[in-house]
């Protein structure tokens, strides 16, 4: 083997983003005759995203498989897959990451030290919380959610009549279940992993954010590949993405029965007025004509 | 002087701190609204009085070490050891200097969430801790040289010596 | 190769006398250039190591620990403590360790705690007869009870450390039988010893005076339950409660002691500034350290060696518990949690451990660290309080590591001891 690839990921071994990494690096070590491999570093590891970010820009590490949301402060074309209810559905989010829009955003890295390889599945984050069923906006009324540390998602749950609590994801458990706060939100698989789902009973899905996760790799280590090597990582890549949707979809599908039989409520409110909601957050985040227009874009998918 | 006024900034930035997240708890649970720039304030704050006071701590030499082997040298093999760290030191405050300019580099273009700010602000203690230590080191190499007792600190702990420290008082700061 | 300039360039530059900090930094900083990689990695583990919220538990609880002692919180308890119980064998050493118990229920910091009680109770037991050494041992063990009662910012750590799946409120209840079974023991030993000695005894007060010590010692008491309800009832975080404690504390000693003026207010805040800044130096540097150590995959081979010695739990359990030992003589315990936990934690629950259970054990396996030299903070503070060598300390203290030994056996053996509480809260 003459090139080694490591591969930072937050999740967990074996969660859908961390083995489609691996699978790919088995792709691409059939596919060159064993001399490139690539070897994934999972848990955090090598740190939090934001850390590894950096590193990747730095090219301490090669890959790095990331959520967009630490993208926002640095590449603003993800800024408009983290608008809340931008996407109808998971298929729409496919539609349009798959065609010219996803290739425009990922082409945004390229500035940054970067080069986008693929998208992954990140499923539909909802609320979920310790004191209610959640049927409608008015039932969010005054209660407190942990929110990532983005102005977006702040002002998203303050448009719902909420209050957003910047809390680090790992006093979340605990906060939820003394009541510092009433609930969080995330998708099924992180829920039900982060064991959010034994202090919160309550999961209502409302969607409001599908966003996929990308794949990113150092623009250092990119250069140093030949151009049948830097195809051959490519198309590895892409490869991989089929194989982590479908992934993804028996691990939501798991993680929503595992928290059904452990006594999580799940309830699915109407989602129009939600969306009526966000006037206020895209009118303060979506400034530019730039962001504009791929919102327009990203609505014209069918 | 530098050093004085280092550790009054730090101490300020710590009775600030309490402020700020005294602050956030007072929102949450009073007035039901978290503002969101509390804890990156208060985690950045830390990171500054971090490096200011671990940077007055090398002035004053009193970080934790294992200095056995300087209680069994004679005086002069100890000076030459000491010799060692403060250059061990330097090179290491020299690299917080260069590699954290590369950050604030590298994190210039982007925005912290919350606090919508550069990123390179995360990295600017670390330069700054950076030239507090290389100078502090440089003027314990210098006064050593030129014969001054800079390594006395180091005396007060050995076995034989009496600890010349009365109140628990003032324990707090200088050890552990 | 690697592993040789990492764990060489530390170990050497250790022994010649280097701050720990940067001895951990620069062999991390070695190790990245001889690999080369850039070596703003290092500047950045530094940096993202130390920048972590609830990292801020260090410096409030280390805060209102100095508070406390200068503005006569500590030193009434410590008075209340000598009423109830000076009139056991060895008195003052029982008081002693009845005060670290009670203070510990109101500081997060074993260090403030060897210093608090230390400082007020050494010089006592000095002047009345009891060997120096005795008084220190006494202070730097009991101190370690301040680790196991709530509140506690190393369990904080140790819950970050496992990915914050594990509830603090749980973790600060798991370890308070295991903190008295600790006071307990030491109360035991320190009265075996003080009748070999022939330490004398207190006069007991009378109930009167009793009481009118405790309504004395109540405001600064109040914290316990101010901190434990607080947390539990969810008005803050477990993070947030040492900013609490140190409000608190300046409430206590300007408004109701009114002894906190001005100038002790400024030396307890620069004394914290000093210290926490040294302790969080390091956990910045052991950041850097830990990160090339994931980089070359030691945790991994590290579990693969230990499974391969033996896969029944409770020799997994001995052999973590001689890893963690070993490592807390030559470590300090914020780095180390923050090292061992990830690396530890999924071997323990592989074998059916607890995580909460495991915590409690892994605490007070590095407090007793914590006491060992050449690197024991605590041990280091009360030598000098008590102006001995630590050498000296070390030819008395083997009794009261036995103390220590067994109580971390039960907990390690009997789970109930650390779960038992906690399932009563639920
Ligand atoms: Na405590
Ligand atoms: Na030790």
């Amino acid at each position: 083997q003459d090139i080694l690839l490591r591969s930072s990921d937050t999740h967990p071994d074996g969660y859908p983003t961390v083995e489609a990494v691996k699978y790919m690096g088995e792709l691409l070590k059939e596919r060159s005759a064993g001399r490139i491999a690539v070897e994934v570093y999972h848990s955090a590891q090598l740190g939090e995203e934001k850390d590894t970010i950096e590193q990747t820009r730095a090219g301490v590490i090669d890959l790095n498989r990331v959520s967009m949301g630490p993208f926002n402060g640095l590449v603003p074309e993800t800024r408009v897959v983290s608008l809340p209810y931008i996407f109808r559905s998971v298929e729409h989010m496919h539609k349009v990451m798959d065609g010219d829009i996803g290739a425009d955003i990922l082409s945004g890295f390229e500035a940054h030290g970067l080069v986008g390889l693929a998208y992954y599945d990140g499923g539909a984050r909802s609320f979920y919380n310790r004191e209610k069923p959640i049927n409608s906006v008015e039932d969010l009324k005054g209660m407190k959610f942990r929110v990532m540390q983005s102005d977006i998602f702040v002002d998203m749950v303050a448009a719902l009549g909420a209050n957003a609590v910047p809390l680090p994801y790992g006093e979340v458990y605990s906060s939820i279940e003394t009541g510092v706060i009433d609930g969080a939100e995330n998708n099924f698989p992180s829920y039900e992993s982060a064991k959010h789902s034994e202090v919160a009973k309550h999961y209502s899905l409302d969607e409001h954010l599908i966003v996929p996760e990308v794949l990113v790799m150092a623009k250092s280590s990119w250069d140093k590949l030949s151009a049948d090597d830097q195809a051959l990582v490519k198309q590895a890549a892409r490869d991989s993405v089929a194989k982590q949707r479908e992934l993804w979809a028996a691990r939501e599908e798991a993680s929503r029965k595992m928290v059904e039989d452990a006594g999580s409520q799940i309830t699915t409110p109407d989602k129009q007025p939600f969306i009526d909601a966000m006037g206020p957050v895209y009118e303060k985040h979506v400034t530019d004509d730039k962001l504009k227009s791929l919102v327009e874009r990203i609505r014209a998918v069918q | 002087m530098i050093s004085t006024t280092a550790l009054w900034t730090a101490g300020a930035g710590l009775v600030v701190m309490t402020g700020m997240v005294a602050y956030q708890v007072y929102c949450r649970y009073v007035l039901n609204d978290s503002p969101s720039w509390t804890e990156p304030g208060a985690v950045m704050l830390m990171s500054w009085f971090i490096f200011l006071g671990a940077a007055v701590g090398v002035r004053e030499n009193n970080h934790l070490g294992f200095d056995i082997l300087l209680y069994i040298l004679p005086r002069g093999g100890k000076r030459v050891l000491r010799m060692i760290s403060d250059l061990v030191i330097l090179t290491f405050g020299l690299g917080m200097i260069y590699y954290g300019l590369q950050l604030v580099q590298l994190t210039w273009n982007a925005i912290l969430p919350s606090l919508g700010i550069s990123g390179a602000f995360d990295y600017m203690p670390v330069v700054g801790g950076g030239i507090l230590v290389s100078l502090f080191t440089i003027e314990r190499i210098v006064l050593r040289l030129a014969g001054a007792p800079v390594d006395e600190g180091l005396e007060l702990a050995s076995p034989e010596a009496e600890v010349e420290l009365d109140a628990a008082s003032d324990i707090t700061g200088t050890k552990g | 190769m690697e592993l040789w300039i990492l764990f060489g360039t530390f170990v050497t530059l250790m022994l010649i006398g280097t701050p720990i900090a940067f001895c951990l930094g620069v062999a991390s900083f070695a190790t990245v250039a001889y690999m080369g990689l850039p070596p703003l990695v290092v500047f950045q583990r530094l940096n993202s190591g130390m920048s972590v919220f609830s990292l801020l538990a260090i410096p409030f609880f280390i805060y209102a620990g100095d508070l406390m002692v200068r503005g006569g919180i500590a030193s009434r308890i410590v008075a209340f403590a000598g009423s109830l119980v000076g009139h056991l064998r060895g008195g003052l050493g029982q008081v002693n360790i009845a005060a670290s118990t009670l203070f510990g229920g109101i500081s997060g910091s074993a260090v403030a705690e060897a210093a608090a009680v230390g400082g007020l109770m050494i010089p006592q037991m000095k002047a009345r007869g009891y060997g120096v050494d005795y008084a220190v041992n006494v202070t730097s063990m009991s101190a370690l009870i301040a680790l196991l009662l709530p509140p506690s910012h190393n369990m904080i750590i140790y819950s970050i450390s496992a990915g914050g799946k594990i509830s603090i409120a749980d973790l600060f209840t798991a370890g308070i039988i295991p903190g008295l079974m600790l006071a307990g023991a030491l109360m035991i030993t320190a009265y075996f010893v003080a009748k070999s000695r022939g330490y004398p005894t207190e006069p007991f007060p009378g109930f009167q005076a009793v009481a009118h010590l405790a309504a004395v010692a109540v405001p600064g008491l109040l914290l316990i339950a101010i901190i434990f309800g607080g947390v539990r009832a969810g008005i803050f975080t477990a993070t947030e409660s040492s900013c609490v404690a140190v409000l608190y504390a300046l409430l206590v000693t300007v408004f109701v002691y009114r002894q906190m003026k001005w100038e002790a207010f400024v030396d307890a805040t620069l004394g914290a500034v000093r210290t926490t800044a040294m302790v969080l130096l390091i956990i910045g540097t052991a950041a850097a350290f830990s990160w090339l150590m994931a980089f070359l995959r030691v945790p991994a081979s590290l579990v693969a060696a230990m499974n391969a010695v033996s896969e029944n739990p409770y020799v997994i359990l001995l052999l973590m518990n001689f890893l963690l030992l070993g490592l807390g003589t030559f470590m300090d315990m914020g780095p180390l949690i923050i090292i061992a936990t990830p690396i530890f934690l999924p071997v323990a629950q592989a074998y059916g451990v607890d995580p909460v259970h495991f915590g409690v054990i892994m605490i007070l396996n590095l407090g007793i660290g914590l006491n060992t030299p050449p690197v024991g903070a605590v041990q280091f503070v009360a030598c000098a309080v008590g102006k001995i060598s630590v050498w000296r300390a070390m030819r008395s203290i083997w009794p009261f590591y036995g103390a220590g030994l067994i109580v971390l056996g039960l907990i390690t053996y009997v789970p109930a001891l650390s779960l038992w509480l906690p399932s009563v809260f639920k």
